[in-house]
């Protein structure tokens, strides 16, 4: 049993990772990350690539909805900013380590003048205005054809890192994780820091806030280019994962799936932003495969059970939203006081 | 004591033809052809998606059934849902790839077609097909290891053209209406059909913009007036708001103006579910119906197959057909290359679809297929029938360049 931290240094206070056995969690973590493509096959890796990508894109609407309580239902379109600009750059010959964080400021840029309104307005109000940023850069992906390549899309020349092609899946699993625990890094610092407290303070009252001398304006305006910036990393990343980009890929139905990974995770944690982003883009998975299972057994069992997948999907969000409210992270935070406390009860 | 010695009798048995029946087992696997598939079986496309499933994989039982296979191999088809979802069905694919290395590959949209190109080309082991008829996929350089089983949205588009052509009277051309929807589906052809009716001399006289499925469609519908077109010509949805647009141009008093469709809106049950609407509705279908089987006999074999296969289905959709042919292609090219002793790489496997420049599909088509563009490139113009609830051919076979 745990008994409690004992920190003896302003250095110790300040790591991340106080405790030996945190340290050697992390570190096997860290290990099982790389060797995960050597051992899980292209299919798994595929996967893991892509629930990295929602993680990043999760944690930027984290950011301005779970911690600076500022809702979004644009996300998707941010994006898809960073996704074509990432495209257009690479088609101009940019690299990659140059086109990603460009991509990420100039979605960046677009969440700084969607956010605009949020000093004026707050909770479904600026929903309603971010969803109409959401329209408004849809139609600009359909229509500005010879940055987007309208509605067909644009194709985006595979990565290159130091004249390493970062074409396969193997290798962009890599940069992915790489390019997500630094920005996790530095989304956990950031709440370390006067500006990451100040996105707290107004999330849980604005009025108050201000009385403390913290410039709302200012702020609220940073919490959108922040998460917007993330989300421009992602869609980048997404871009050069699939190397084809149609307007399709970044609906309103992507900004809805990206909300649900936060609530069914948990705002205003980054770990609940992992779990809820592994879980909306996995459970689905796993449910395939159960149905696949199942097609061996019973004829048409394909056709019959692949809408009632569907259906328990919706019920597992359902379920987890009335049984754990606070989401994915209350039940890791409850395992883990299980373990720490064992063997007294909890 | 006799039980006993029943039971450890049973137990050996049991054990012997286990460990007999792995390894045939593993051996039938070996010699089976796979045939991958991610059809969308939910999501927005499943209307079409659980025909599109079946018709591919009942032709995989069918051929097994009647000819043992492909080349004395029997085919497996394997295949699980993408609900219509790029990521999913690319999952899928990753998946299938991973476990059964199939040969062939049958994907569920334009959008996976165009990512799975990348990763195909790399692999260079796999022919795919899909339920998209994007122009820009009929082309064997850019995408080469990539057919469909049909003319190109653009091909179609042109049949309609050709039709509205010959329907011209008294040396006056009949007027054009182009309605489509915002999206890369319905956008596609439009260019083309411009550029073709132009080429035919016919008039485009409105061209409508719509949002796929859109209700309210009374703003259009007075354009539409104002314009009196003879042909109105739909694409890029499957059933709204064409309903809508016809139901409120009749009330208008365009009695005469014909209304057209293109492949995903000229299924039975869309024009059933039209109602009295529906009654003239015409459209461009790559395939015979199914119950036009005289001279096509394996339009035949297809109905009495999905008949016994499937008593519950209440009719042979032309997604059921379209997958069917699929079929046919992958085994007839998967054929080709054995037979010729070639591995089926995605070299080979292109060069045996280009093979196929007359290809009897049993009255499937109406032509022979020529495979060489990647595209079947010829369809028939039909005309619903109200009162039998059937479509009746109202053109001979139309063959596009």
């Amino acid at each position: 049993m745990r008994i409690g931290d004992f920190r003896s240094s302003y250095a110790h206070d300040e790591a991340l990772l106080v405790t030996p056995v945190q340290r050697a969690w992390m570190l096997a973590f860290v290990l099982a990350l790389a060797a995960f493509p050597w051992v899980g096959g292209t299919y798994l890796t595929y996967l893991a690539c892509l629930t990295g990508i929602h993680v990043i894109a999760a944690m930027g609407l984290n950011l301005v909805t779970g911690y600076a309580g500022q809702i979004s239902l644009g996300h998707a379109a941010f994006m898809g900013v960073g996704c074509y600009t990432a495209a257009w750059l690479a088609n101009h010959g940019v690299p990659f380590f140059i086109a990603l964080p460009l991509a990420g400021t100039m979605s960046a840029l677009a969440g700084l003048v969607v956010g605009i309104p949020s000093l004026r307005i707050k909770g479904l109000y600026l929903a309603v205005a971010t969803l109409a940023a959401q329209f408004i850069l849809s139609f600009v992906f359909r229509e500005w054809e010879p940055v987007t390549g309208g509605v067909r899309g644009v194709n985006i020349e595979a990565a290159q890192l130091f004249g390493l092609s970062l074409g396969s899946d193997r290798a962009m699993y890599y940069v992915v994780v790489v390019t997500a625990g630094l920005m996790l890094l530095a989304a956990r610092n950031l709440f370390r820091t006067r500006v990451g407290r100040a996105f707290i303070a107004i999330r849980d009252k604005d009025i108050s806030a201000e009385v403390l001398g913290i410039d709302l304006f200012r702020t609220k305006l940073l919490a959108f280019a922040l998460g917007s910036f993330y989300a421009g990393v992602a869609g980048a990343l997404m871009g050069y994962f699939f190397r084809v980009i149609t307007p399709e890929h970044f609906s309103l139905g992507l900004s809805i799936f990206y909300l649900a990974a936060i609530i069914v995770g948990g705002m205003g944690t980054l770990l609940g932003t992992i779990l809820g982003a592994a879980f909306m883009a996995l459970v689905p998975e796993v449910l395939r495969g159960a149905v696949s299972l199942l097609s061996g057994v019973a004829p048409n069992a394909m056709a019959l059970l692949s809408p009632v997948r569907e259906i328990v999907f919706g019920a597992l969000i359902v379920g987890f939203l009335i049984f754990e409210p606070h989401g994915l992270i209350e039940i890791w935070r409850r395992v883990r006081r299980f373990f720490h406390l064992w063997p007294f009860k909890t | 004591m006799t039980t006993r010695r029943h039971a450890l009798k049973a137990s050996a048995a049991l054990a012997s033809l286990s460990a007999l029946g792995m390894p045939l087992r593993a051996l039938a696997q070996g010699n089976e052809l796979v045939v991958g598939a991610a059809p969308p079986i939910t999501g927005v496309f499943a209307f079409a998606g659980v025909g599109l499933n079946a018709g591919v994989g009942d032709y995989c039982e069918w051929r097994n059934e009647t000819q043992g296979g492909v080349a004395g191999r029997r085919l497996r088809y394997i295949s699980e849902d993408s609900a219509y979802k790029m990521d999913q069905a690319m999952a899928v694919f990753k998946k299938l790839m991973a476990a059964h290395k199939p040969p062939v590959f049958y994907g569920d949209s334009t959008a996976w077609a165009k990512a799975a190109a990348v990763e195909v080309s790399k692999l260079g082991s796999t022919m795919t097909a899909a339920p998209s008829y994007a122009s820009e996929l009929a082309d064997p350089k850019k995408v080469p290891y990539y057919f469909m089983a049909g003319p190109t949205y653009a091909a179609m588009v042109q049949m309609l053209l050709t039709y509205i052509n010959s329907q011209g009277k008294g040396g006056k051309k009949p007027t054009v209406a182009l309605v489509y929807s915002d999206t890369e589906f319905g956008r596609d052809p439009i260019a083309a059909a411009k550029e073709s009716a132009q080429k035919l001399g016919l008039e485009v006289v409105q061209e409508i913009v719509t949002k796929p499925g859109s209700a309210d469609v009374s703003a259009e519908v007075a354009r539409l007036r104002r314009a009196r077109p003879d042909y109105v010509i739909f694409h890029g949805y499957v059933l709204a708001p064409i309903p809508e647009f016809m139901r409120q141009l009749r009330e208008a008093g365009l009695t005469n103006t014909r209304f057209m469709g293109t492949i995903w809106s000229m299924d039975k049950a869309s024009a059933d579910a039209m109602g009295p609407v529906a009654d003239g509705w015409m459209g461009v279908m790559p395939y015979r119906y199914a119950h036009d089987t005289e001279g096509a006999p394996m339009m035949k074999a297809m109905n009495d197959f999905a008949r016994k296969r499937r008593p519950e289905m209440p009719y042979t959709s032309t997604f059921y057909t379209h997958g069917w042919l699929v079929g046919m292609t992958f085994a007839e090219i998967m054929e080709r290359c054995l037979k010729a002793n070639k591995p089926l790489t995605g070299d080979n496997m292109k060069a045996a679809l280009e093979s196929l420049t007359n290809w009897d599909t049993g009255g499937i088509t109406g032509h022979a297929v020529d495979y060489r563009g990647h595209q079947i490139a010829a369809g028939r113009i039909y005309r619903y029938d109200l009162g039998k609830k059937l479509y009746e051919p109202a053109s001979d076979w139309i063959k596009t360049v």
